[in-house]
């Protein structure tokens, strides 16, 4: 067993810490993102630059063409700074997989061409309704057919990216009895007619992200654009096997932001101090930090390990719900002791740790529920 | 997939391949991927995507829905516990999805007056 990072790894890491260093962290610093107004486009165009906004889409349409692996690391590396830009990320990563998995060639140079480089556009992934989440069964958005495709009627709520999204990856029924059968992975262009980006949601997570509903009102969408079009199931395999990838990323950047907690609180201690002495040096608070360390090692660890089977082709369900059970739970456990230790400065509206427990806070929320995840695991052991 | 579909998919995998007169080894071998993994599908202990269901249909020179037809059937009868009475699982009218949402797209004091008159039919409903 090698945990050895490749010469290819270690320089996309090492050239991303120091952009987030040098570029990215100053700015997400320096600035506090409303929901209001237009969105601030400039984080984006310097991953962008970098080809880092959809790094798993094939050198062949011109992406980077990373495998799960390396590219959990960047997604660790960039959610340790500013978490809601992961999360664009990794919602454009979420969106181009059941297109890299079952899209024909036109419809990959469609979608691809335009999320390469710095004009890259964002995209959206819309799953979840009013009427909930994770059960399909209470999803009341369907697709009819007509003539040449499909008229779309339904509403998805809590969708990322939405506002600014050129095209969404829509999941709805064909039929009026759920059945799995007929449900259907739809590219939506956005500027298509009755597609109606609904009320944007104000949610105090993720301040650089734009999330809206999205209203789908007679919205006609042609064959071309549906994925697998005439295969029983496929909307659920590709639904499955998409969210399957994407909950071994979010794993990856509950890494980052644990880290990032650990790290802040870490540079609190060794600087306050109490009867001369740093806290640190209590053993109190050096045992936290042991253990601290430990469950993020711990954390990464059954990360990489899904993310390696995902690459490997080997059974990845089970392990990719462990790691994002696992890594989230770790980035909550440690952003609250990382609180503690800070103290009161760490409520302070508007402060990095403030900003990054209310980004940890949705963790065990987002890509299903951790309770969903022990649904999972529970019902493949 | 739930554990009542991945069961149901496995034994359809068996069949097939037993009637092809393939071992688990030959199988395994043609689709890539190890005969524990392909023990598992049988199985049902293994979750399966599309791409490897359509090799192990390719090879046993079987369409897909052999697979998957009426495997809906298989969760619906683990899933009975649904009340009838409840509308989230009972198929829904045209009609019904699009005041679904048209709701969504009504504002606040729309959706308040809404309401009222719904209520206002439940009374008249009950009353008479």
């Amino acid at each position: 067993m090698d945990f050895t990072l490749s010469e290819n790894q270690r320089m996309l890491v090492d050239g991303l810490h120091s952009l987030c260093e040098e570029e990215i962290k100053p700015y997400y610093d320096g600035h506090q993102f409303m929901s209001e107004g237009s969105f601030d486009w400039h984080l984006i165009r310097l991953l962008g630059k970098k080809n880092l906004i959809c790094p798993t889409i094939p050198a062949k349409y011109g992406g980077l063409g990373l495998d799960i692996v390396t590219t959990a690391l960047l997604m660790e590396e960039i959610s340790s700074y500013v978490p809601s830009l992961a999360a664009i990320i990794e919602t454009n990563i979420h969106s181009i997989q059941p297109i890299l998995l079952a899209g024909t060639d036109a419809q990959k140079k469609l979608i691809f061409s335009d999320c390469i480089g710095e004009n890259t556009c964002l995209l959206a992934y819309a799953l979840t309704e009013p009427t909930g989440g994770s059960s399909l069964k209470s999803m009341y958005t369907f697709a009819e057919k007509t003539t040449g495709g499909y008229i779309i009627n339904g509403y998805k709520s809590y969708i990322l990216n939405a506002p600014e999204a050129k095209y969404i990856l829509l999941f709805a029924f064909t039929d009026q009895l759920h059945k799995k059968s007929s449900l259907r992975c739809f590219i939506v262009p956005t500027g298509t007619p009755g597609v109606k980006i609904d009320r944007e949601c104000q949610l105090n997570t993720l301040d650089y992200a734009r999330i809206s509903n999205i209203a789908f009102d007679n919205v006609f969408i042609p064959d071309n654009l549906v994925l697998k079009n005439n295969e029983p199931y496929s909307g659920y395999f590709l639904l499955h096997q998409t969210m399957d990838i994407g909950k071994a990323l979010i794993a990856a950047a509950s890494v980052g932001m644990a880290s990032a907690a650990y790290n802040f609180a870490f540079s609190f201690a060794r600087e306050r101090e109490i009867a001369g002495k740093s806290i640190f040096q209590f053993q109190s608070i050096a045992h936290s930090f042991a253990d601290m360390a430990t469950k993020i090692e711990m954390a990464r660890l059954l990360t990489w390990k899904a993310c390696w089977l995902i690459d490997s082709g080997e059974d990845f369900a089970v392990a990719s719900s462990m790691a994002k059970l696992a890594a989230s739970r770790t980035a909550q456990e440690i952003g609250a002791c990382a609180m503690d230790i800070i103290g009161a400065a760490a409520l302070v509206k508007g402060t990095p740790m403030e900003r990054l427990w209310n980004d940890i806070r949705m963790l065990s929320i987002v890509e299903g529920t951790n309770n969903l995840q022990k649904d999972i695991i529970a019902g493949l052991l | 997939m739930q554990l009542t579909e991945l069961g149901e998919l496995g034994k359809r995998i068996l069949t097939a391949r037993e009637e092809k007169k393939m071992n688990q080894e030959q199988l395994a071998g043609a689709i890539g991927c190890s005969q524990s993994a392909l023990s598992n599908y049988e199985k049902g202990k293994r979750q399966i995507y599309l791409s490897q269901l359509e090799k192990i249909a390719e090879t046993l020179e079987k369409p897909l829905n052999y697979f998957l037809e009426n495997l809906d059937q298989q969760s619906d009868k683990a899933e009975p516990a649904a009340n009838e009475n409840d509308v989230f699982y009972q198929p829904v009218s045209a009609s019904i999805q699009q005041i679904i949402s048209n709701i969504f797209l009504l504002d606040n004091e729309a959706i308040e007056d809404l309401d009222q008159y719904i209520k206002f039919l439940l009374w008249k409903k009950n009353k008479f």
